[in-house]
């Protein structure tokens, strides 16, 4: 009788798909105890991601600016809203947004990504709508009504349950298959310049027993931290010349948290994808990846506020070639099929 | 029924017990400590400070970090040190915030012979990577130079004006640690800690004594000493043994 129920048992679990990969080798996501990520709200938030309905006239969705082909940027210098309007910011990647638990957005008004993900709507550059107009559609969806129903159980549709359904969606936009991380593996190796750009982005040159003593550092890793290569945090990175802290062409964090030393600070992105995100900055003044570096080349424009991390790195071609090549091994190709 | 009476005297007995007993011994009391980051004696302005410099330079001081590990009270006769924390990350990174910045802990009522803790992250957490903690931990602050240079145990960024005409245009960035550099931070000061009257106790850091103390003051006009990073932790070891020995420890009954 025994044997006959181990037998019943080890035939179930063997019938069992093993559907778990290997989890990424980063710190666990932080899922919200308000907001714990079902397979239902997931759905749910993919779904919103995709709709137009989100917007004004029903011409922009979350995805119009986030385009999964783009690791979820947009290829435009700043992201273009309803009737073309331009927006005054270029639009960052998602890769790995989910890990990212201190503020969003480039100035950081956004406190986590349920909050975020209620900024859109009712910005006019951006959706151009307002979220009574966005719920009424959605409670007149009998579809919707019950996915919503299905996600967070029988409570009336609002802008909090579909930001918290958006961003257990953004919880699932998960990068850790490029070329670094397979290095990182140990399973494939950089060519020659990889190598190269990779010292010279964790300046490893500091070594002076190592084998790229000598070499120029890029000070890169300060800002650009891995494992997401960001450090989630605010910095002056000598994009403007700021002789005066109260007249910045852009206050970024400053106009948020009205610190006057922090006009002219902007979140550190994350530079997973960073080869699909073009252009590059707040405001997307540099097209390619070798404008930025040349940008941080020479050491940036003065302001006192200025990353004492951003000064001239006397790069060379073959370095800048080496650092752009690093960047490119970035990329996760399965992230945006 | 027989029983009842035994019973209820031994739970009478037993509840005065309770009473007698030396609870201030293991009585727990909340505990502030207060870490404060000063320039050359005064709190520290992060960002908005200007200050001077003995070479005649003016510093910005933009970011002034350390961790310290094993924080632990010792209590008076030798009996075992009471943990705090094992590893805190103070940071002054913003003009918002103020010069100190105060944690609270759980501690047992008592007098203490002094404070002590581990300046820079503990060797066995050191050897640890930031994936194996918890994304808000503190050791997931951004801090983990890589695979062989560890964590950074402590950092201070400042824009210097070496020429006197007004423009901080000059960076000095000093990120410090490895485990040959972990060092032990033992004050010997004794307190008295109980419900309600504990006294005003301040660990205090002085940024310039970590940069210049007892004539020795570190080169900034040197291209070659404005920025200390992983792998070159000789350039700046003096700047962590003058920052290891320059802690103070503020008791104010």
């Amino acid at each position: 009788m025994r044997w006959w129920v181990y037998s019943i048992v080890l035939l179930c679990a063997c019938g069992q798909e093993r559907t778990e990969s290997i989890p990424p080798p980063f710190a666990a996501i932080l899922y919200p105890a308000d907001n714990p990520s079902t397979e239902a709200g997931i759905s749910l938030g993919e779904r919103l991601f995709f709709d137009g309905g989100l917007s004004q006239d029903g011409s922009i969705s979350c995805a119009s600016c986030h385009r999964p082909e783009l690791a979820f940027s947009d290829g435009l210098r700043v992201s273009r809203g309803i009737s073309g309007l331009e927006g005054l910011r270029n639009t960052p990647g998602l890769t790995n947004i989910g890990y990212l638990h201190h503020s969003l957005f480039w100035d950081g008004r956004a406190e986590n990504l349920e909050d975020q993900a209620l900024h859109p709507v009712g910005n006019v550059h951006e959706m151009g709508g307002s979220w009574p107009e966005v719920i009424e559609r959605l409670r007149e969806q009998r579809n919707y009504v019950a996915a919503f129903r299905k996600a967070f159980g029988a409570v009336p549709i609002d802008s909090t349950l579909v930001g918290r359904a958006l961003a257990q969606y953004q919880r699932t936009l998960i990068s850790s298959d490029s070329k670094y991380d397979r290095v990182q593996r140990g399973v494939e190796e950089y060519t020659a310049q990889e190598s190269l750009g990779h010292a010279i982005f964790f300046d490893l040159a500091d070594d002076p027993g190592g084998p790229f003593a000598g070499f120029p550092k890029g000070e890169c890793a300060h800002c650009h931290t891995p494992p997401h290569f960001t450090n989630q945090r605010f910095e002056n990175n000598g994009l403007d010349e700021m002789p005066d802290l109260t007249a910045v062409p852009d206050p970024g964090r400053g106009a948020v948290n009205r610190v006057v030393y922090d006009n002219g600070r902007f979140r550190n992105p994350g530079l997973r994808n960073v080869a699909l995100t073009a252009p590059y900055m707040h405001d997307g003044r540099f097209g390619s990846l070798e404008e930025v570096i040349d940008h941080y080349n020479s050491g940036g424009k003065y302001a006192e506020t200025r990353s004492p991390n951003v000064h001239p790195l006397g790069l060379d071609a073959s370095h800048k070639a080496a650092l752009v090549a690093f960047l490119h091994t970035l990329t996760d190709t399965s992230f945006v099929k | 029924m027989k029983y009842l009476l035994p019973l209820l005297l031994l739970f009478v007995l037993t509840a005065c017990q309770d009473d007698d007993d030396p609870v201030s011994a293991t009585e727990e009391v909340e505990l502030s400590l207060d870490f404060r980051a000063d320039y050359a004696g005064q709190p520290l302005a992060i960002q908005s400070g200007t200050y001077t410099y003995p070479t005649g330079a003016r510093l910005k001081v933009l970011l002034f970090q350390y961790y310290i590990s094993d924080l632990e009270l010792l209590p008076v006769g030798g009996g075992e040190a009471v943990r705090l924390t094992d590893i805190d990350l103070i940071r002054w990174m913003s003009a918002s915030e103020p010069a100190t910045t105060t944690r609270s802990y759980r501690v047992p009522a008592g007098e203490y012979r002094g404070l002590r803790f581990g300046l820079g992250v503990k060797p066995e957490l050191n050897a640890r990577n930031p994936s194996e903690f918890a994304a808000d931990y503190v050791l997931n602050e951004a801090e983990f130079w890589g695979p062989t240079t560890r964590y950074v145990f402590a950092k201070i960024e400042a824009n210097a004006d070496l020429e006197n005409d007004n423009t901080f245009d000059t960076g000095l960035s000093y990120h410090l640690g490895t485990d040959a550099l972990y060092t032990t931070v033992t004050f010997d000061q004794t307190f008295r800690v109980a419900e309600g009257s504990s006294p005003a106790i301040t660990v205090a850091a002085d940024v310039l004594r970590a940069l210049s103390a007892s004539g020795q003051t570190f080169d900034i006009s040197n291209p070659d000493q404005r920025n200390v990073h992983g792998g070159n932790q000789e350039v700046g070891r003096d700047i962590w043994e003058r920052l290891a020995g320059q802690f103070r420890l503020e008791i104010r009954e």
